[in-house]
């Protein structure tokens, strides 16, 4: 994958070009950048958390189930919002704390899905003198089906 | 045994993975998800003050708090044929290297809707000295 290859593990090298609290528009789309998922970036993040269902790894299996087919676990959308998102996107500022999340679930992303990120900040406020930003997610998949949307709370780094 | 949609009370209890969590769990979190925030990977950096909160070393993903109690909840819903719809979380306490933690949930609720049966459920995730590190609810759609 292109874009897996050209990812910046140095949160530093970009945090100048980042958005910071004051600059954050509610409402504003954020840059996404459509990313195909792998069978390598899925079993990646299915051994980080310990999954091990055959609906992930095993073809034979998963054809015989509902599903049809290889499929991702629902929590993909973790490594999805920084796979389809560029390096100068403010999730990526060094100290963001994430408060919380909240995630429904449509159809399962599966290996090879070409995914689109429609995202924004949807609020922002500041509560007990931290700075707070909502974002808002919906992962598409090439067929223009929702696979799941989601709302996070960020502390931002000051 | 498997679960059944009629066979669920609320008040039973679904217990999910125990996790070590080492730097090395914490670093394989960070490739997997593509998160290279310092929190997690700069012990200098984490000596610092940030803002109102000082955390005084590394700490691990909180969605990777997330992902475990996703896990539990798909483990224990496609036996049943039923499918993980919703799942919100609140961290409520850091979680550092050396920590062992594990979720679990408790039925809170069963609805029937016009085309479908849900259950929802309270999920939480303890550390080893059986402290609260993380809240939330999830919600389980049952085959009509």
């Amino acid at each position: 994958m292109a874009e897996a290859q050209a990812f910046e593990t140095d949160f530093w090298k970009d945090a100048q070009s980042r958005k910071g609290w004051d600059d954050i528009v509610p409402g504003e789309p954020r840059k996404t950048i459509p990313y195909t998922l792998t069978s390598e970036a899925i079993a990646l993040y299915c051994k980080s958390v310990g999954e091990t269902h055959p609906l992930y790894f095993d073809e034979a299996y998963a054809r015989a189930t509902r599903y049809g087919g290889l499929i991702a676990p629902p929590s993909i959308h973790i490594m999805l919002m920084f796979a389809c998102t560029p390096a100068d996107d403010w999730m990526r500022s060094p100290g963001t704390v994430n408060a919380g999340q909240s995630w429904s679930y449509n159809v399962p992303a599966r290996p090879g899905d070409v995914i689109r990120l429609e995202a924004r900040a949807l609020d922002k406020f500041i509560k007990r003198e931290r700075l707070f930003v909502v974002h808002d997610n919906v992962f598409f998949n090439q067929a223009g089906e929702v696979i799941c949307s989601g709302r996070g709370w960020t502390i931002r780094p000051v | 045994m498997t679960v059944t949609f009629e066979g669920l009370s609320a008040g039973d209890s679904i217990e999910g993975p125990s996790f070590a969590v080492s730097r090395e769990s914490i670093r394989l979190f960070c490739d997997a998800s593509l998160d290279y925030n310092p929190l997690h990977l700069d012990d200098d950096y984490m000596k610092g003050s940030f803002g109102k909160t000082q955390f005084g070393g590394v700490i691990m993903h909180g969605m990777n708090n997330f992902g475990l109690i996703s896990r539990m909840i798909t483990d224990w819903a496609y036996p049943a044929g039923a499918i993980h719809r919703r799942l919100e979380t609140r961290w409520v306490k850091p979680v550092r290297p050396g920590d062992t933690i594990q979720p679990s949930g408790i039925i809170k609720s069963k609805q029937v809707t016009a085309k479908a049966r849900w259950v929802v459920i309270d999920v939480i995730v303890r550390n080893q000295n059986e402290e609260r590190v993380a809240t939330g609810e999830a919600m389980v759609e049952f085959p009509a």
